[in-house]
C-alpha cells in the first residue's frame, strides 16, 4: 500500500561487477578449477613436465567428449530460459540412436534417410510434449518425465531390448579433420572430428539467436514474466512450444553423433544425458525459474563439467570420485551466484542503515535546539 | 454495558504513511457493527490490528471484556476473535472437516479423531442451516459456500467476535441472502460482529451501528435505526481539495473506441463511447468488474458477447497481440506482476510490446538502447542510462518505464488501470502531465481508478461500475465524490 514509502529519491545504485556481467561468477570458479588442477600437476611432477591437463591434445579430447551434451545443452538453455525443463533428452537420444541404427542396418533406408527419420522423430516427440506443456497448466517436469519413461519403452520395443550394431556407416562424422598434425607439447596425434565444429556452430547460432533476434528476446520475456509477456503481445503458448521443437532438432542431431562415436544403437547411449546437460546449463548460470541465462554461460558449464572427469584421470583419482566432484561443482557454482548477490544485498542494507542514521541525526539537529546542542557536544568531544 | 471489545485511541504508522489516527471504537455482544469507508480509508489496517497481525502505535489501548489486552494472532484466536478475510484461505484438496480442523486437529495419542471432528463440523453446519456435508471437497464448493465453511470454522472454535471483511464480494444475490441470514443467527447468539461492506444495502439490512472511517480517522458512529444513506455517504466523502490535480482541458474529437453490449469475464452488457482528447474515468468499488472489462477490451479474456469498434471499425481481439496491432495500450494496475520484466533493462522493457509491429527478425541492441534512452529522457526516468534494470527503479520510475513501453508501440487508445497506484507524489504529477500530453496529441484515455481525487480531477466523464454493470454516468459538475460513491454502492442520484 505504501510502496512509495520505500522508493529511493537518490536514484538507483550502480550494480556490482559480478551482477552486471552475469557469467563472471562461474567463469572465475572455472578458472580457479583449472588453476588448481594445473598447480597440482606441476607439484606432483615437481614442475619438470608441462601440465598435460592443458596440453592441446587433452583439450581436443575434452571437446570431443563434451560436444554432444554441449549441443543438447544449447537447446536446454533455451528451454530453461523460457521457464521449462526437459528430462526426456537422454532417453530420447537413446531412442533416436536406435531408430537410426535400425534404419541403416535393418530397414535398408540408407544413411541419409535414416538420419532424417531419427531427427524427425525426435522433433515430433518433443513437439508433442511442447504442445501439452504450452496448452495446459501441467508442469513441464511431469510431462517430460512421462516422456522420458515412454521413450524408453518405445526404444526397447523397437530394438527388442537388444543392441543394434552397425558396420561403421556413420564414420564420416568421426573422421579426423586434423589428420597428421602433432601436438607440439606431447608429440601425440591431434584429433578433431567434424562434430566438434558443429557443436561450436550450433552454440554460436544459439547464442546469436538468443541475443540478437526477436525470437530470443521473447524467450527471455516469457521466462521472466508470462503474464506481462502475454499482455505485451507475445504469443506465449507458441513461444513455449517453439523451444521444445528446437530441443527435438538438437537432440536428434546429438543422438546421431553419439551413435557415430559408439557405432551401436543401444538404450544406455543417452543414459544420464539429461542430468549432465541440465547440470551444465545451471552451472552456466541459467535459472530454473526462467528468464535468466545465456549461451556463453552454458559453454563455460559444458567445458567445466566436461573437464572434471578428465582432470580426475590426470590426477590419478579413482573415477568414482568424479560423481562427487560433479555434484559439488553444481552446488558450488549455483550457490556462489546466490551468495554473491546476498553479500551485495547485505552491503546495500548496511548503506541504507547508515543513510537512515545520518538522516535521523540531521533531523535531530534541525528539529530541536536541545537535540542540536547534544549532537554538538558529541561532535566536539569526538 | 454488554461491551465485549473496545479500541481506544488507536493509531498506526507505516514508514512515510499514517494509516490510522486516533481511532476509538467499541463492539457489544450480539451487535453487528459496520465499518464504512472508501477504498484505502484504513478499514483493512484496523482489521489487521484486531486480528493481531499489526501492532498499534504506542498509546493505543485495546480492551477485551473490560480487561486491557495486547493482541497477537495467537491471543486473538484464544480470545475468540476470528477474522474472515475477503480472500478465501482454503485448502482446495481437503474436505470441509479437514479445512476446519487443519492445524488444530482433535487427536488422541497423535491419532486424529476424524469421527469427532466430523460430528462437530456437522453440528455447526446444521446450526447455520446449511445443507453442506462435512465430507465435501473444498474445491467443489462455490465461493459463497466456502465463506460458510469459514464462518463454521470460527464457530467450531467458539467465537466471541467475528470480523467479516467484504463477505459478499462477487457473490450471487442468493448467496448474499444466505450470508446475511447467518449473520443474523450469530447476532442472536450473542456474538459481536464487525461487518465491512461496500454495499450499503447490506449495512442497513443487518447492521445495528455504523462507524465511518475516512483517511485513517474516525468520522462518526451512528445507530442504524433512523439513519439515512445520504448521511452515511456524506461522512465517507469530503477529501482535502489540495489533493486534486488541476488538469488542462483538451478539445474532444471523434469517437476512438466504441463498446457495445460487451459481456464476459464477470461484466454484463457494457456500452459506451470514448472520444479522442478525453479521459473517460471508470470508477467503482474494488471487484466491481472494472479491470475485468479492460482485460476483455484488450483481448486478455474471452469476449462472450458484444462488439468493440476502434475508429468506427469493428475489431476482434483474440489476444493482446491483436489489441496492440489495433493501437491499444494497457497500463495494468499491478506493474510488477503484469507490466514489467523486472530483471530486464529499461531498453528491453521499452522494446518488448512494439515487437508485434516490427517485421525485422534481428534485434540490434544499439538501436534498442537508443529507443530506451529516448523514452528515459522523454519521461524523465531517474536512472543512469537505459541499461538499468527495472527492479532497481522506484515505483514511479517503474511506472514510467511501462508508459515508455506503450508509447513505443504508437498506440492511440490508452487504458490506464490505476495510473498512480503506489507512486510518489512527484511522479504522480508527472504521470498526469504525460496523460494530458497524450490528449493533446488526440489520443483517447480510458482510466480505471479507485483514487477519488484522481478520478475527479482527471476525468471528462465518469462511468461508475457496480457488480459488473454500469451503475451510471457522470459528466462535468456531476462528477463528485458523493455521486460516485452513491452510484457505486447501489444508490441513485436525482
Amino acid at each position: 500500500m505504501n510502496t512509495h514509502g520505500t522508493s529511493h529519491s537518490t536514484g538507483p545504485r550502480k550494480e556490482s561487477l559480478f551482477k552486471r556481467y552475469e557469467n563472471l561468477t562461474v567463469l572465475s570458479i572455472f578458472v580457479s578449477f583449472v588453476v588448481i588442477v594445473v598447480a597440482l600437476q606441476l607439484i606432483t611432477t615437481g614442475g619438470s613436465r608441462f601440465p598435460t591437463f592443458i596440453s592441446p591434445v587433452n583439450i581436443f579430447n575434452i571437446l570431443q567428449q563434451v560436444a554432444v551434451p554441449g549441443i543438447i545443452a544449447v537447446s536446454m538453455t533455451m528451454v530453461m530460459i523460457s521457464g521449462g525443463i526437459d528430462l526426456s533428452v537422454g532417453m530420447l537420444a537413446s531412442l533416436v540412436s536406435i531408430v537410426v541404427a535400425l534404419g541403416i542396418s535393418q530397414w535398408g533406408l540408407g544413411v541419409g534417410p535414416a538420419i532424417l527419420l531419427g531427427v524427425i522423430s525426435a522433433v515430433i516427440l518433443e513437439t508433442m510434449m511442447g504442445f501439452i506443456i504450452s496448452r495446459t497448466r501441467i508442469e513441464p517436469f511431469i510431462i517430460t518425465l512421462g516422456g522420458m519413461i515412454s521413450f524408453q519403452g518405445i526404444a526397447l520395443l523397437l530394438c527388442n531390448s537388444r543392441e543394434v550394431v552397425m558396420k561403421g556407416e556413420l564414420s564420416f562424422l568421426t573422421a579426423n579433420l586434423l589428420g597428421g598434425v602433432k601436438d607440439p607439447v606431447t608429440g601425440l596425434d591431434l584429433r578433431m572430428p567434424p562434430y566438434v565444429l558443429l557443436f561450436f556452430a550450433i552454440a554460436l547460432i544459439g547464442g546469436l539467436t538468443l541475443k540478437f533476434t526477436k525470437f530470443g528476446r521473447r524467450i527471455y520475456a516469457v521466462g521472466t514474466n508470462q503474464r506481462a509477456a502475454f499482455l505485451s503481445g507475445i504469443d506465449v503458448k507458441n513461444m513455449r512450444l517453439a523451444v521444445y521443437v528446437i530441443q527435438g532438432l538438437l537432440v536428434g542431431i546429438g543422438a546421431t553423433l553419439l551413435l557415430a562415436r559408439i557405432n551401436t544403437g543401444i538404450i544406455t547411449l543417452g543414459q544420464n544425458l539429461e542430468i549432465d546437460t541440465i547440470a551444465m546449463v545451471v552451472i552456466g548460470g541459467t535459472a530454473l525459474s526462467g528468464g535468466r541465462g545465456n549461451i556463453v554461460g552454458t559453454l563455460i558449464g559444458v567445458l567445466f563439467l566436461g573437464s572434471i572427469a578428465n582432470a580426475m584421470n590426470m590426477l590419478r583419482l579413482p573415477s568414482e570420485v568424479q560423481f562427487l566432484a560433479k555434484g559439488l561443482v553444481v552446488v558450488i557454482a549455483v550457490s556462489a551466484g546466490d551468495i554473491s548477490s546476498r553479500i551485495s544485498e547485505f552491503r546495500a542494507l548496511k548503506r541504507d542503515q547508515a543513510d537512515a542514521q545520518a538522516a535521523a541525526a540531521e533531523r535531530m539537529k534541525g528539529g530541536s535546539a536541545q537535540g542540536g546542542a547534544q549532537s554538538d557536544i558529541q561532535n566536539s568531544s569526538a | 454495558m454488554d461491551e465485549i471489545l473496545r479500541l481506544s485511541h488507536i493509531s498506526k504508522t507505516f514508514p512515510g504513511v499514517r494509516a490510522l489516527q486516533d481511532i476509538s471504537f467499541d463492539l457489544r455482544r450480539g451487535e453487528v457493527h459496520c465499518l464504512c469507508g472508501e477504498n484505502g480509508a484504513g478499514k483493512s489496517t484496523l482489521i489487521k490490528i484486531l486480528s493481531g497481525a499489526y501492532q498499534p502505535d504506542e498509546g493505543g489501548r485495546i480492551f477485551f471484556n473490560g480487561a486491557e489486552v495486547s493482541l497477537t494472532p495467537r491471543t486473538a484466536l484464544e480470545m475468540g476473535i476470528h477474522t474472515i478475510y475477503q480472500e478465501h484461505i482454503v485448502f482446495d484438496a481437503l474436505d470441509i472437516t479437514e479445512n476446519i480442523f487443519v492445524g488444530a486437529e482433535i487427536a488422541r495419542w497423535g491419532i486424529p479423531q476424524r469421527k469427532e471432528m466430523r460430528e462437530q463440523t456437522e453440528r455447526v453446519l446444521r446450526y447455520l442451516k446449511s445443507d453442506l456435508s462435512p465430507d465435501m471437497k473444498m474445491s467443489d464448493l462455490t465461493s459463497g459456500q466456502q465463506k460458510i465453511v469459514e464462518i463454521a470454522k470460527a464457530l467450531v472454535f467458539r467465537s466471541n467476535v467475528i470480523i467479516l471483511d467484504e463477505p459478499t464480494a462477487s457473490f450471487s444475490s442468493q448467496e448474499i441472502e444466505t450470508v446475511l441470514d447467518i449473520v443474523k443467527t450469530l447476532k442472536e447468539d450473542g456474538i459481536g460482529i464487525i461487518y465491512i461492506s461496500h454495499h450499503l444495502d447490506e449495512v442497513f439490512e443487518v447492521g445495528d451501528r455504523a462507524t465511518v472511517i475516512r483517511d485513517g480517522r474516525k468520522v462518526s458512529t451512528y445507530p442504524i435505526a433512523g439513519l439515512s444513506k445520504s448521511t452515511l455517504i456524506k461522512d465517507m466523502v469530503g477529501r482535502d481539495p489540495s489533493t486534486f490535480y488541476k488538469r488542462e482541458h483538451t478539445p474532444r474529437g471523434d469517437v476512438a473506441l466504441e463498446v457495445r453490449n460487451v459481456t464476459g469475464n464477470g461484466v454484463r452488457d457494457i456500452s459506451f463511447k470514448l472520444h479522442r482528447g478525453e479521459v473517460l474515468g471508470i470508477a467503482g468499488m474494488v471487484g466491481s468488474g472494472r479491470s475485468e472489462l479492460m482485460e476483455l477490451l484488450f483481448g486478455a479474456a474471452p469476449l462472450v458477447y458484444g462488439d468493440i469498434l476502434i475508429d468506427g471499425r469493428s475489431v476482434r481481439h483474440k489476444s493482446p497481440k491483436d489489441a496492440i496491432r489495433n493501437k491499444m495500450c494497457f497500463i495494468t494496475e499491478d506493474r510488477q506482476n503484469t507490466g514489467l520484466f523486472l530483471t530486464k533493462t529499461i531498453a528491453e522493457n521499452v522494446a518488448v510490446a512494439n515487437m508485434v509491429n516490427t517485421r525485422e527478425f534481428v534485434v540490434r541492441p544499439a538501436d534498442e538502447f537508443a529507443v530506451g534512452e529516448k523514452y528515459r529522457k522523454l519521461l524523465n526516468i531517474k536512472a543512469p542510462d537505459a541499461r538499468t534494470r527495472a527492479v532497481n527503479l522506484s515505483g514511479g520510475n517503474q511506472q514510467k518505464v511501462v508508459l515508455g513501453k506503450w508509447f513505443n508501440t504508437g498506440g492511440e487508445v490508452f487504458i490506464f488501470d490505476e495510473p498512480s497506484h503506489g507512486v510518489d507524489v512527484g511522479s504522480k504529477q508527472e504521470i498526469y502531465k504525460v496523460m494530458v500530453d497524450l490528449l493533446k496529441e488526440e489520443k483517447a484515455i480510458l482510466m480505471v481508478s479507485s483514487d477519488m481525487p484522481e478520478v475527479i480531477s482527471m476525468s471528462d466523464r465518469v462511468l461508475v461500475f457496480r457488480r459488473g454493470e454500469i451503475a451510471g454516468e457522470l459528466i462535468g459538475e456531476k462528477i463528485t465524490e458523493e455521486n460516485i460513491l452513491t452510484l457505486s454502492i447501489g444508490g441513485t442520484i436525482e
